[in-house]
């Protein structure tokens, strides 16, 4: 089937594409070719373009100028259908599931398979669904309602979906920015599969040890602008986030140790319970301890647990658990979010479109809502007031954004994340929750976000992090703490971790 | 740049679809001046700003309240039994506290006037106080929570009527009349209904605009989830927006009962509720929450009356048949308006494919009866039949445009 488009010699050329939104040039006359059947990463920092390209290969977004082929046809899609026609699939970097439906409804949705009679065929789009999941070795039923899974299985359902349609050039816009390390291997070997199919896959990501395991050539963007197509044997990943960047990034070890203050938290045996479940627990039996001044890593595959730590200490659920929390010495049981905030506590959540950003706020709105009261005066919201306040936590976590103003949904995904951070930062927290905080942010932006961490501990911050990245919990991480199942599993000073002991406490073999 | 479209940039400028109604409005003024055989907006310019400042001040008082809701992501389709109820509250406390005065057709006092606006007042809170309860604790979705209420609240006021009258006067009767002087002197002095809108809207501007409280409201209407995980009490604000959509209807209550010197539960104030939803949404309130403004809310619901009272200037006999198709009309027209620009941009088409050809002859015939009725039969033929060319020439245009775009 597809194997035999593998002789048209190139399967994309885009010329000149530009595109414009109001007050940014999100690509500026951008050429590309893509040889078919080749993996072509594109790398670039946050706001560099790549999903907007994207977007416009695969017919979401018009170009404002410049011309498109497709297997050599001139091509101008009016929309997504019109390029899943010419054999275009794209896993976008944000979800796009209906909540209310099956994971086989959604993989299916708009192109429902039949019976006969014409009715819904729910059984062979379950059939095939639960076949695709297989060749991701996700073990989700395709029955479960989307909106019940987390996000890294609801990636990999976008992921079937995308599989599903059998599409010769497949575009995957941070398809591993929520799974961890395991489901990333599973996709690896997914991804080698449908290359030897032929598949042309085009590739975004800001880990590079992904890009440089599986590009055959790489594309750098820098400001909507294309700098170059290399060959990934011809090159190194200094030399590609130089050309990201536009400049050499520092990059720091944050081995110089930070002076450990006083116990903030104290979790005793705490063990949440799963009653529909057959493990029958979500958490059981975890205790740890976090002081000022030190940054703990939680670790752990999808389903270990890791966030429903996070929640139930941040009580975003209804407190059914067991065992007992301390906050610098006092027991608590917080019922509503708003008693954790006003404890110092603060939590970036791992799924900023769903859980975390406002869209009809503009990005000051979104940075200043839970410290507005320090934007009042006489009673009342001043936006002067505002505006130099979120100015702040903008300039330190390196947003780019064409001004307070702008609408939060224009930025690019990484942006968002990054205004996230910040409006966390900004309520002066004593304990700093993360969950996967730098996914979808860039290598630089990640550096410098590393330091704004680390500087923030050296002054009596104690941070709870959890990350789908090993390597950020690495450098990061005074200890780390490995979950498996809902248990803990184990805990290892920074001297003593190492990826794979990590990994071998997390599958618990 | 262009100026920032944003909720948040506050002031007294108009967004631009604002601006676009505001020349709506005077659009229609003018066509209505020129059109109508009596000329009243020329010979009768102050009656005729009466009778529109009246009706637009009774409408906009619970628009507001129910763009509150609307922007917090929810939506009250109690209001006009809210209205009917609150005006029997203070109807039937007044009878209560003064029968020998209320049925000699004699002045209550002040004393009593308050007592009976303070109740329909607390009225007003203690429903939207059940509103919160059933939506936030009993997790009904609104639609059905306000639609119980709905049904519920207007019969609940018939029932006060009809009891309240057999207990303390000689015949039971459906309804309560108020021959007050303070009530008759809010009837004939239009500038109290329109004083009290100006400041509600003053009010509900500075609260969404300059408050914590409105831009946790806004936050709860365009993501629910992710304000609760950002600490902000969305129960609490939750009950705060239901209780100001049922007392703004309380007030307005109050003002029904001036006007019509009685409370009459039966067919107070009924289907009103859509009116107010109506003006929100003409003034871009958006029903999946987040997104409105005072200012819109404001302009819509002048559009809305000055529409009404045009038509019914044109129509003269029964106009008042018509002022349910109005509504329905105008707020398509204004929705559709909003997304002008997207249309032309975005390669989206009014009539798409088989259901494009379908609708054509169902608007034709729409705008054909409709001028039958009110014209005659021959301009109604006439009118149907350049709908249709005008309607079949989009179409085919249309058409034209999506296949051109598609490549070979
Ligand atoms: N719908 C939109 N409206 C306005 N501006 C937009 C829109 N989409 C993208 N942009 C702007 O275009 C630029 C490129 O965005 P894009 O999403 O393509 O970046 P990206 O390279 O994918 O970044 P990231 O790594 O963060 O995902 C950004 O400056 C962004 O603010
Ligand atoms: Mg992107």
């Amino acid at each position: 089937m597809t194997a035999a488009r593998q002789t048209a010699h190139r399967a994309i050329a885009m010329r000149s594409i530009t595109k414009r939104f109001p007050g940014v040039v999100a690509l500026d006359g951008v050429s590309l070719e893509v040889r078919a059947g080749e993996l072509h990463a594109i790398c670039g920092e946050n706001g560099a373009g790549k999903s907007t390209l994207m977007k416009i290969l695969s017919g979401v977004y018009q170009p404002d100028a410049g011309a498109l082929e497709i297997h050599g046809q001139p091509a101008r899609f009016t929309g997504t259908r019109a390029a899943e026609r010419a054999g275009v699939a794209i896993i976008h970097q944000e979800l796009n599931l209906v909540e209310d439906l099956s994971v086989a409804a959604n993989v299916f949705l708009g192109r429902e398979r039949r019976t006969p009679l014409g009715l819904v065929d729910d059984r062979a789009m379950e059939v095939e669904t639960s076949r695709l999941l297989q060749m991701l070795e996700c073990r989700v039923a395709p029955r479960t309602r989307a909106g019940s899974l987390r996000v890294g299985d609801q990636q990999l359902v976008e992921i079937a979906k995308a599989l599903s349609l059998d599409a010769s050039i497949l575009v995957m816009d941070e398809p591993t920015s929520a799974l961890t390390e395991a489901e990333s291997v599973r996709l690896e070997r997914t991804i080698h599969r449908l290359r030897d199919r032929g598949t042309t896959i085009l590739y975004i990501s800001h880990k590079m040890d992904e890009v440089f395991r599986l590009a055959d050539r790489i594309t750098v963007l820098r400001d909507g602008r294309h700098v170059r197509t290399v060959d990934r044997a011809a090159t190194t990943p200094q030399e590609i986030t130089g050309w990201m960047v536009g400049r050499e990034i520092a990059c720091h070890a944050f081995h110089e140790p930070r002076p450990r203050g006083a116990k903030l938290l104290e979790i005793k045996a705490l063990t949440l319970p799963w009653p529909e479940h057959p493990r029958g627990y979500r958490l059981a039996d975890v205790s740890l301890d976090l002081h000022a001044g030190e940054i703990v890593g939680v670790a752990g595959l999808m389903g270990a647990g890791r966030t429903e730590l996070l929640e139930t200490i941040f009580g975003v659920s209804p407190p059914t658990w067991a065992g007992t929390i301390r906050l610098a010495g006092q027991p608590v049981r917080f019922i509503h979010p708003r008693e954790a905030c006003d404890a110092g506590i603060a939590m970036v959540t791992e799924d900023r479109k769903r859980l975390g950003l406002f869209p009809d706020l503009d990005v000051a709105g979104n940075v200043s809502l839970c410290s507005l009261r320090e934007a009042l005066q006489g009673g009342l919201l001043s936006r002067g007031r505002e505006e130099s306040l979120v100015a702040g936590p903008l300039r330190d976590t390196g947003v780019k954004t064409p001004g307070p103003h702008a609408s939060i949904m224009g930025l690019s995904g990484g942006n968002q994340q990054k205004c996230i951070i910040g409006r966390w930062l900004l309520t002066q927290p004593r304990i700093l929750l993360l969950d996967d905080p730098t996914r979808g942010i860039d290598v630089g932006a990640k550096a410098e976000l590393y330091q704004l961490i680390d500087r923030l501990c050296r002054q009596g911050l104690g941070v709870l992090l959890t990350s789908s990245e090993l390597p950020e919990l690495l450098t990061l991480a005074d200890r780390i703490l490995v979950l498996a199942e809902g248990r803990l599993t184990a805990e290892f000073a920074r001297a003593e971790a190492t990826e794979h002991r990590i990994l071998e406490a997390a599958t618990g073999s | 740049m262009a100026a920032p479209d944003s909720f948040l940039s506050g002031g007294l400028l108009l967004r631009r679809s604002e601006w676009a109604l505001l020349a709506a409005i005077v659009i229609a003024i003018v066509l209505t001046a020129l059109v109508d055989a009596n000329h009243s907006y020329w010979f009768q310019p102050l009656a005729s700003l009466r009778d529109i400042a009246r009706s637009t001040a009774l409408l906009g008082i619970f628009a507001l309240g129910a763009a509150v809701v609307i922007i917090a992501g929810g939506i009250d389709l109690s209001a006009g039994s809210m209205i009917a109820l609150s005006a029997t509250v203070c109807a039937a406390t007044m009878l209560a506290l003064a029968p020998a005065e209320m049925v000699g057709f004699k002045p209550v006092g002040g004393a009593v006037v308050a007592a009976g606006c303070l109740a329909s007042l607390l009225a007003g809170f203690l429903v939207g106080t059940l509103h919160a309860w059933l939506i936030t604790a009993v997790r009904l979705p609104p639609f059905i929570a306000t639609l119980a209420t709905l049904v519920g609240l207007r019969s609940l006021a018939r029932a006060l009527a009809t009891s309240t009258t057999a207990a303390l006067l000689p015949t039971k009767n459906s309804q309560i009349n108020v021959y007050d002087p303070a009530f008759k002197f809010v009837r004939d002095n239009v500038w109290i209904p329109v004083a009290v809108f100006g400041l509600l809207a003053f009010i509900t501007w500075l609260l969404l605009t300059r408050t914590v409280l409105g831009r946790h409201l806004q936050s709860l209407g365009g993501n629910e989830q992710a304000a609760r995980l950002a600490g902000i009490r969305t129960d609490n604000v939750k009950w705060f927006a239901y209780c100001y959509a049922a007392m703004t209807a309380a007030l307005a209550g109050l003002f029904y009962v001036a006007n019509e010197s009685v409370a009459a539960p039966a067919i107070q104030a009924r289907g009103h509720e859509l009116n107010a939803i109506a003006a929100a949404v003409v003034g871009g309130c958006s029903l999946t929450g987040g997104v409105g403004t005072v200012p819109g809310t404001v302009l819509g619901t002048v559009f809305l009356r000055v529409v009404i009272d045009a038509v019914s200037k044109v129509i003269k006999t029964e106009a008042e048949i018509y002022e349910g198709l109005i509504v329905g009309v105008v707020v398509v027209l204004a929705v559709t308006f909003s997304q002008v620009g997207q249309l032309a941009k975005g390669g989206r088409r009014l009539f798409p494919g088989t259901l494009g050809i379908c609708v054509v002859p169902v608007l034709a015939l729409l705008v054909g009866s409709v001028v039958a009725m009110t014209t005659g039969p021959r301009a109604g033929i006439a009118a149907g039949l350049a709908a249709l060319g005008l309607l079949a020439a989009v179409r085919l245009w249309e058409g034209r445009q999506a296949a051109a775009a598609r490549p070979a």
